[in-house]
C-alpha cells in the first residue's frame, strides 16, 4: 500500500494493525503527529448538554401555544384561576433568592431562559411571578449574565444600577467597589456618580466613589468562570479580599499598603500556587495555619 | 394521506432524544465554521426551538437536516462578514514548570504557523478537517450531517491536510 493510500486511511480513523505499523514507519509520521496533538487546542467549546436542553424546553414554554377546545380550556382556566389568585398573593410578596458560600460557584437559569454564573458569596434576589414584564434582580457580589432578548432588564447593588436589552456582562460589587463590563451588546450603568454606556469589551470602574479608567477588555467572558481571578491595576486589598472568598480563608496583612495596586491573577484550584502567584510579585512572604494566612514584607 | 403520528417529533421523548443525538454535532458544525464570536450555542438552542415550532410538519428523519439549515442560516443573519478567526487555545501546562525555553517558543512558533494555516483553509475544508481531526468523526458520518457525498469529504480532508502541511513548511 503507498503512502498516500496510508494517509488517506488513518484521516478516516481506518486503519487495520498490520496498516498502522506501515503508517508509523512513514517519515511523515513524525509531523502529522505533532500536527495532531497541536490540532487539539482549536476543539469546540464542550457544551453542557442538560442546561442547553433545559433553556431550549423553558423558550418552547414561553411561546404561546394556540387553544384547540375552548370551552375545555376556558373550564381549566376558570378552576385554575381560583388557585392561582390565592397563590398569586401569597407567592407575589416572596422573592426567589440565591446565593453562594465561599469558594463555591453556582449557575442559574432565570424565567426567561437568562442565564447567571455566580461567583463566590454572591447573592441574588428576584421575583419570579411577574418576571416577564418586571425583569430586575438585586444583587450582592459577583455575577455574569447573558441575558434573553426581551424588554428591559435590571440589576440593581448598592452602588448603582445596571440596564440592559439582551446581551452578556459581569457584574462585580464590593464594598466600596462597584465593577461592570460588558462582553457582548449594550449595556447603561447608572452610578451616583456617573451614567455610562458600555460596549463590547469597556469596563466601568469604581473604587472608594471615585470613577477610574480602564483599559479595553478583549477576553469573550470573565476569567473567574474558569476558575482564575484576573486583576488589572487593583488595589491590594480587594485582590486580598477576593482571595478569601475563593478560598475561604482569612488574610492577616501588616504593614502591607492594601492601596498599591496589583496586575496579575490567581487561579482558584490550588492554594499553594494560588497564594505564590499573589505574594511573590510584591515580596511578601506568607504563612499559614489552618483557615488563617498571614503576609509578611521579606 | 396523514402520515403516522410516530414519524413527528412534537413527542417530547422523540424531541429530547433528538436533541442529544445532535445537539453536540450541530454546536461542532457551527463552531467550526463561523468561530465563537457569534456564540454557536445560543443558534444551536435556537434552531432546536424553531424544530419544534414546526414539529408537525417536519418527518423525523428530515430534522437533522432541518436543525442544520435552520442553524446555519441564524448564523449567517448575524454574521457580518467578518473572516473567522478560530483561536488558538491557552494549554496549561503540565506540572514541569522547568521545560526548557527554546522548546517553548518553538512550540509557540508552531502554534501561530497553524493557526494562519487553519484560516488560510476554505471554509468547507475547515469544517469537515476540524470535525474529523479534533472531533474524530469518520468521512462517512460527516458526510452524513453535512448532505455530502463521502467521497467529497474524503477530498476536502485530505485537500486540507496537504494545503496546512505545505503553509506550516512554508510560513
Amino acid at each position: 500500500m503507498n503512502k498516500k493510500d496510508l494517509i488517506r486511511k488513518w484521516l478516516d480513523h481506518n486503519l487495520n494493525p498490520a496498516e498502522l505499523e506501515a503508517f508509523e514507519q512513514l517519515e511523515d509520521y513524525p509531523s502529522l503527529m505533532k500536527l495532531e496533538q497541536e490540532l487539539n487546542s482549536f476543539k469546540a467549546d464542550t457544551i453542557n448538554e442538560d442546561n442547553a436542553f433545559e433553556q431550549v424546553l423553558k423558550s418552547i414554554n414561553s411561546i404561546k401555544k394556540n387553544p384547540k377546545n375552548l370551552y375545555a380550556t376556558l373550564s381549566k382556566v376558570a378552576a385554575i384561576l381560583v388557585v392561582a389568585v390565592g397563590i398569586y398573593f401569597y407567592t407575589s410578596t416572596l422573592d426567589n433568592t440565591t446565593n453562594t458560600v465561599a469558594s463555591q460557584q453556582k449557575s442559574i437559569v432565570l424565567p426567561d431562559a437568562s442565564q447567571v454564573e455566580l461567583n463566590a458569596m454572591t447573592t441574588i434576589t428576584f421575583n419570579e411571578s411577574n418576571w416577564d414584564n418586571n425583569r430586575d434582580l438585586n444583587l450582592t457580589g459577583e455575577a455574569f449574565f447573558k441575558v434573553a432578548k426581551g424588554k428591559k432588564f435590571d440589576v440593581k447593588t448598592d452602588l448603582g444600577i445596571v440596564s440592559v436589552l439582551g446581551t452578556q456582562f459581569n457584574v462585580k460589587q464590593r464594598k466600596d467597589y462597584f465593577e461592570v463590563t460588558c462582553y457582548e451588546g449594550k449595556v447603561i450603568v447608572t452610578s451616583k456618580i456617573k451614567q455610562i454606556i458600555l460596549l463590547p469589551g469597556d469596563t466601568f470602574l469604581i473604587i472608594d466613589g471615585k470613577y477610574i479608567a480602564t483599559e479595553k477588555e478583549n477576553l469573550l467572558r470573565p476569567s473567574w468562570l474558569t476558575k482564575k481571578s484576573t486583576f488589572r491595576s487593583i488595589p491590594y486589598r480587594e485582590v486580598i479580599r477576593e482571595f478569601e472568598r475563593q478560598y475561604n480563608v482569612s488574610v492577616e496583612f501588616e504593614a502591607i499598603n492594601g492601596a498599591q495596586n496589583f496586575t496579575g491573577s490567581f487561579k482558584h484550584n490550588d492554594i499553594e500556587i494560588a497564594l505564590k502567584s499573589i505574594t511573590l510579585p510584591l515580596q511578601l512572604k506568607y504563612s499559614k495555619t489552618d483557615h488563617i494566612i498571614r503576609l509578611k514584607r521579606e | 394521506m396523514s402520515k403516522p403520528l410516530k414519524d413527528h417529533i412534537c413527542e417530547e421523548q422523540l424531541f429530547s432524544s433528538i436533541f442529544r443525538k445532535y445537539s453536540k454535532d450541530l454546536h461542532d458544525f457551527l463552531y467550526y465554521k463561523f468561530g465563537s464570536q457569534l456564540n454557536p450555542q445560543d443558534k444551536m438552542q435556537e434552531a432546536f426551538v424553531k424544530l419544534w415550532e414546526n414539529c408537525a410538519k417536519i418527518p423525523q428523519d428530515k430534522a437533522k437536516s432541518f436543525l442544520f439549515t435552520t442553524a446555519n442560516n441564524l448564523m449567517l443573519n448575524a454574521f457580518a462578514h467578518q473572516k473567522v478567526v478560530l483561536r488558538h487555545r491557552e494549554i496549561i501546562p503540565k506540572h514541569s514548570t522547568n521545560i526548557n525555553p527554546e522548546f517553548l517558543l518553538q512550540e509557540k512558533e508552531y502554534s501561530a504557523k497553524l493557526e494562519k494555516a487553519i484560516a488560510g483553509l476554505t471554509e468547507a475544508q475547515r469544517v469537515a478537517f476540524l470535525m474529523n481531526r479534533v472531533e474524530g468523526k469518520r468521512f462517512k458520518e460527516i458526510a452524513q450531517l453535512l448532505d455530502i457525498s463521502t467521497k467529497a469529504v474524503e477530498k476536502r480532508i485530505y485537500g486540507a491536510l496537504k494545503k496546512l502541511r505545505k503553509d506550516i513548511h512554508e510560513l
